[in-house]
């Protein structure tokens, strides 16, 4: 046995360490990442057709089911089925119709915007449910711990929403976390993102004194307890994201 | 005024401890004296103040995505963030390991007063949640980082100094015997935390007046609005 | 020639000896981690809100301490003393990292349960305690009982915590509403009583496990500190 106490073998076990666990780490990303974009993306996919309201139930026709997304494994057929090729780029009033605009990273988007003169690349989603159109806005932005992001889907009024998900990386579970599940994301349905004339986004408010959201004109949905920092987070990037779309909703919007 | 804002922010509103609950271990392990707490506390500062801004470079310039860019146009997609956890660890270990040898060698008396606390900090998980949280808040400037370690590390100090002070007061109360050490110290800092949450009115209270978050972005989406507002006009003539 | 010998001690030794068996059930009350070692503490606060949470933390350090402890003893002869803390930082990383990716590509509904945890398993400062305190002097197996009692004795505590604090904070155990339901006011809540809030913040985190710390100490005088 050598002797461990040696700084030329410290050093030699430094390095060896180093090279060891950084191939083995970076091997095995390597031979995964493509299966774990791919759940991504199928996640993504998923994500977009249940803020639309498009739920394992609308595919089972099994009402327990309605608040699970479509199965990962039919994603990409019924992605294909509700909205397929009706996805935009918008770039201040103008938009374009590509199939790119899937493949948009809203938080990569974000820190180019920083730089002067970058206009930003904004990514829509038309589903037509039937046979009424509505617009998914994703969204990005910061809860406590990490990052949060969610998707928006729009009314084709342009102002009432439809339905709305939001996910997060590392937000307390029990707290912050719950941004997740039901009672949070429904209350934000038939919600209006304009106050009269006026873009307001959503405001997820403390002591709303509207547990059961009886009240869908007032651009604010209830809080979670113990999770302020989340929630202010939440009414950030809604209206800061959803307002960079308000130049173009504003050129389609119905009268 | 940026700079003070991060400042105050986390030292009170953030803090490490009685906000995000990180570094307890050391915290309740090492606040019986005063004495002590206070050389713990100025070594979590001086490493916090060191990691958090090397992690910021290593950060910026080798794991985000398109970092490696400096390298040349072929590096831009590499995305190392998945490596963060397991560099920002080795930094801040290495760190703590060179400040031992540095202090010894330079200031043995200085040593004598730190040097049992150093191996303490690289498993206290307040100096790795600083680096953390620098990444996901997405920091954007050195200054920014090392404004965020200093002050991160200001707010643990405080802390620690506050529970130590209470606990060699607290000798002379009637605690019941149970509750005596531990027990009581996780029933003040509980206290104490509750306490700290009313400064979360300090940039929070006012609804109208909320924090500038994506300001920018906000006032780019204002000027998109009057443009396309302008190109209306222009149309309709 | 020392693990020759040790081979020989551990022949003689039956798998769950008294002793062994020590190792699996000291942790979970005389020299529980979380309350008597003072390890862990900051997972235990951060995620017990909820049960469903305390309950899968649980079962993630399980998995993790009781490899990363095997993983540490068997290389415990050659890790250099002076970057020890360095080595056993990142055999905890690349293993919680490993398992992040493996589920990620295969489980990935699972992952998604999971991934709020990486970051507080690497950061869980029992791991590291029980690499420095055990897997660094004990053999393999030895070191195997060790962790798993420690993280079953660190998740007995995360899982009290956890039921009380979702229970009195938003009257519900797992998800399901057990107290009836607060908005339609029926069950327990059409005699007035509401779910106090306030359990749901870290601090009453911090407040009950003092009072856990109280009653084990009540019961087992031997504990109290002066």
């Amino acid at each position: 046995m050598a002797n461990t106490e040696k700084n030329s073998y410290t050093l030699l076990f430094a390095v060896l360490m180093v090279v060891v666990v950084g191939s083995v780490l970076a091997g095995l990303f390597g031979s995964l990442n493509g299966q774990i974009k791919e759940n991504q993306k199928k996640e993504k996919k998923q994500n977009i057709l249940f803020a639309m309201g498009i739920t394992k139930a609308t595919i089972s026709k099994n009402q327990d089911d309605a608040d699970l997304p479509v199965d990962a494994s039919e994603a990409d057929k019924i992605f294909e089925e509700y909205v397929g090729d009706n996805q935009f780029i918008i770039e201040g009033i103008k938009a374009t119709k590509t199939n790119k605009a899937f493949d948009i990273d809203v938080k990569k988007q974000g820190q180019l915007a920083k730089k002067d003169g970058y206009v930003r690349k904004l990514p829509l989603f038309i589903g037509s449910v039937n046979g009424k159109k509505s617009y998914v806005v994703p969204l990005y932005g910061k809860g406590l711990w990490d990052a949060i992001w969610g998707y928006v889907a729009l009314e084709e009024d342009l102002k009432t929403v439809k339905g709305a998900f939001f996910d997060h990386k590392g937000e307390t579970p029990g707290l912050g976390a719950n941004i997740k599940e039901k009672f949070f994301y429904s209350d934000f349905k038939g919600e209006s993102i304009y106050s009269g004339a006026e873009f307001k986004g959503i405001t997820v408010a403390k002591g709303n004194n509207d547990p059961t959201n009886q009240r869908k004109d007032d651009n604010k949905v209830d809080a979670i307890a113990g999770a302020t920092i989340t929630g202010d987070g939440v009414t950030a990037m809604i209206k800061a994201d959803i307002k960079m779309y308000v130049p173009y909703f504003e050129t389609v919007k119905p009268n | 005024m940026e700079h003070l804002e991060l400042f105050f922010k986390s030292i009170f509103i953030d803090n490490m401890v009685f906000a995000t609950f990180l570094g307890m271990c050391s915290y309740l392990a090492v606040s019986k004296k005063v004495s002590t707490a206070v050389g713990l506390g100025a070594a979590v500062i001086f490493v916090m103040a060191i990691t958090v801004p090397v992690n910021w470079l290593l950060d910026t310039y080798v794991l985000k995505e398109g970092a490696l860019v400096w390298l040349g146009e072929e590096y831009a997609s590499y995305d190392l963030s998945f490596l963060s956890f397991i560099l920002f660890i080795a930094t801040i270990a290495t760190m703590v390991q060179l400040v031992e040898i540095v202090v010894e060698k330079f200031s043995p008396s200085l040593y004598n007063s730190l040097g049992i606390f150093l191996p303490l900090i690289a498993v206290n998980c307040a100096i790795l949640g600083g680096s953390l949280f620098m990444q996901s808040r997405e920091i954007p400037t050195l200054g920014m980082a090392l404004n965020y370690g200093v002050s991160s590390g200001i707010g643990w100090f405080l802390a620690i100094l506050a529970i130590a002070a209470i606990r060699e007061k607290i000798r002379y109360s009637n605690v019941p015997a149970p509750l005596r050490g531990l027990g009581i110290t996780f029933i003040l800092t509980g206290l104490m935390a509750i306490g700290f949450m009313s400064f979360g009115g300090m940039l929070t209270g006012d609804e109208g007046n909320k924090k500038p978050v994506k300001e920018e972005v906000q006032a780019e989406a204002e000027e998109l609005l009057d443009e396309s507002k302008e190109m209306v006009l222009n149309t309709n003539k | 020639m020392a693990e020759v010998a040790e081979k020989q001690v551990k022949a003689k030794e039956p798998l769950f000896s008294k002793q062994n068996k020590g190792l699996m059930t000291d942790p979970l009350f005389d020299n529980n981690p979380i309350t008597i070692q003072v390890l862990g503490i900051c997972s235990a606060l951060a995620i017990t809100a909820q049960l469903k949470a305390s309950i899968v933390m649980a079962l993630a350090v399980t998995f993790v301490l009781a490899m990363g402890n095997v993983v540490i003893s068997l290389m415990r002869n050659i890790i250099p003393s002076k970057i020890r803390i360095i080595v056993q930082l990142v055999v905890v990383a690349t293993l919680v990292i490993i398992v992040d990716l493996v589920l990620k590509a295969f489980a990935y509904e699972l992952s998604k349960q999971l991934s709020v945890f990486v970051g507080l398993i690497i950061t869980n400062c029992i791991i590291m305690g029980r690499f420095e305190a055990f897997a660094l002097g004990n053999g393999p197996w030895k070191s195997f009982l060790d962790g798993i009692g420690n993280a079953a004795g660190y998740g007995l505590i995360l899982i009290i915590v956890g039921f009380f604090r979702e229970l009195l904070g938003s009257g519900t155990l797992l998800g399901f509403p057990v107290l009836g339901n607060p908005i339609e006011k029926t069950g327990l809540y059409a005699l007035g009583y509401e779910n106090n809030g306030f359990m749901l913040l870290a601090p009453m985190a911090l407040i009950t496990v003092g009072i856990i710390i109280w009653i084990q100490r009540s019961r087992n005088k031997s504990l109290i500190e002066n």
